[in-house]
This record gives C-alpha cells, sequence and structure tokens, in this order.
C-alpha cells in the first residue's frame, strides 16, 4: 500500500495515499506502522483525506498502532471522509484517539499539548 | 413488484473483495442508492464475505464465496454463503450494539478484533445466519424504501 510520511517537528505524519483500509491491506498498514513505533515516533497524525473506504479490519490496524505506541503517546486521525467519519462513531473509534478535520488542525493540537 | 438481483462468486482471497465494490456499483447503476446506503451496503458485505475467507475457510484460496445481491420491492437482501466451517450462532447473537462500546479507563485494553458482525447487526435491519448442509448463509436485509426500484 502507499504511504506519505512528513516528519513536522515531533510529530509524524503519516498520508495514507491509497483509497482503501480494508481486509485486503489492514497487516501491510500495521507492518508499516509498526516500524514508525520501533523508529521510536511517539506522536502520530493519520492523515486519512484520500481514504473512500474503511472496513473492521482496517479499523483493527489503526487500533493495533495505537496500542503498540502505548500509554503516553499520542495518536490523532484528521481528513476522514463523511462515511469513514460514521463508521468512527458508530465504533466509538472518536473515544480512542482525537479526530480532527484537518491535518492542519491535528498538528497544532499536538503542538499546544 | 420490483426486482433486480446480481450474482457473484468470488475465490476465498482477500484480493477479490474490491470484486464486492463493483458489484454493489453495478446495483447502484440500477437501483438509485445514496452515498451513505451505498456505504453501509458495502461495508456489510465486505465484512461478510471478509469472515467467510478468514473463519469459514481460514484463510485459505481456492474455495468459493458466494454473493446474491437482491433488491424486492424496496428491500435489499444480500445472501453471502461458504461451504466452510460453520459459525458459532452464539458469536452471531452476542453481537449486538453493546460489542462496539469502548472503556474509556482502559483504552490500552480495547481489542482490534470483533466489530465485523455488530457493525452489520447495526447498519442492516437484520442479520440472519443458517447453515444448510454443507452451505453456510449470513443474510442481511434492510429496507432501502424510497431507494429501491420499489
Amino acid at each position: 500500500m502507499e504511504i506519505e510520511q512528513e516528519k513536522r517537528g515531533d510529530v509524524l505524519v503519516v498520508r495514507v495515499l491509497d483509497n482503501r483500509l480494508d481486509a485486503h491491506c489492514a497487516d501491510e498498514f500495521r507492518e508499516e506502522m509498526a516500524g514508525y513505533v520501533a523508529n521510536g515516533d511517539r506522536s502520530i497524525v493519520l492523515n486519512l483525506s484520500r481514504v473512500d473506504f474503511v472496513d473492521s479490519s482496517g479499523l483493527g490496524a489503526i487500533v493495533a498502532l495505537f496500542k503498540m505506541m502505548g500509554q503516553g503517546s499520542r495518536l490523532a486521525v484528521c481528513g476522514t471522509k463523511d462515511a469513514v467519519t460514521r463508521l468512527f462513531k458508530l465504533t466509538r473509534m472518536n473515544k480512542v484517539f482525537d479526530m480532527f478535520d484537518t491535518e492542519r488542525q491535528a498538528v497544532h493540537a499536538f503542538a499546544q499539548s | 413488484m420490483a426486482y433486480d438481483a446480481i450474482k457473484l462468486i468470488i475465490d476465498s482471497d482477500l484480493n477479490e473483495i474490491s470484486l464486492v465494490r463493483d458489484a454493489i456499483g453495478e446495483l447502484r447503476s440500477r437501483v438509485a442508492l445514496s452515498n451513505a446506503l451505498f456505504y453501509e451496503i458495502e461495508l456489510c458485505v465486505v465484512e461478510a464475505a471478509t469472515n467467510c475467507i478468514k473463519h469459514a475457510y481460514g484463510g485459505e484460496k481456492g474455495h468459493e464465496v458466494e454473493i446474491d445481491i437482491g433488491v424486492y420491492g424496496g428491500r435489499l437482501i444480500v445472501h453471502v454463503c461458504d461451504t466452510g466451517e460453520p459459525m458459532d450462532i452464539q458469536v452471531l447473537e452476542r453481537a449486538n450494539a453493546s460489542a462496539l462500546e469502548v472503556d474509556e479507563n482502559a483504552l490500552h485494553l480495547i481489542s482490534e478484533k470483533g466489530r465485523g458482525l455488530p457493525i452489520m447487526k447495526a447498519m442492516m435491519d437484520r442479520v440472519l445466519y443458517e447453515r444448510t448442509g454443507k452451505k453456510n448463509c449470513l443474510t442481511l436485509i434492510k429496507d432501502i424504501g424510497g431507494f429501491g426500484p420499489g
């Protein structure tokens, strides 16, 4: 799967460039994220603005990232499209990690905290 | 009564899951569906087919997953069937909305799995499971009201 990363101060911004985060690519996503965590990144903004479709496996992979990062780390999700946002709310993911409309807002919030 | 149906058989390979989107897209060309409804239907069918591949067939390729998508008088009825290991019916019974709740005081214990069936039950009007002979079928039913050809 195609992922782009950019370091913004202490914050690692990860942009998923594929339009689907589902069972087909969830394991690959998890492995990519494990690499970032292994590198010591503990503040991650996950930009899903290009993603049209997320299923429960995709959600599970994001939860896996959250758990890999451990307590005291910060994970935010930004840019989700309406349908994906509804899924995050249905599954209470909005209570697990912070969600922002834009990448700029997410990075700004991390910088303020 | 208006009727429209699509039948799709895919291999038990996660690479083939995207074909579900094509099938739902084909349905959309025949039946008006809002973007939100399209997503819900696609998601639930994908979840059901993924369960067949991962759980009924244990991730083994080379088996059939059969998907029948029909609209009958404004009601969407989807059958997703396999011939693999049957599902414990209690798993479906337990998969209610409370299974999606999270304990905000213990987020580090949150599970990575187990959301597929609760999502299906939350988005569809009814989710039924039946084993007939060696065939297991999950049936998804949703009233699509004015969106159907009705």
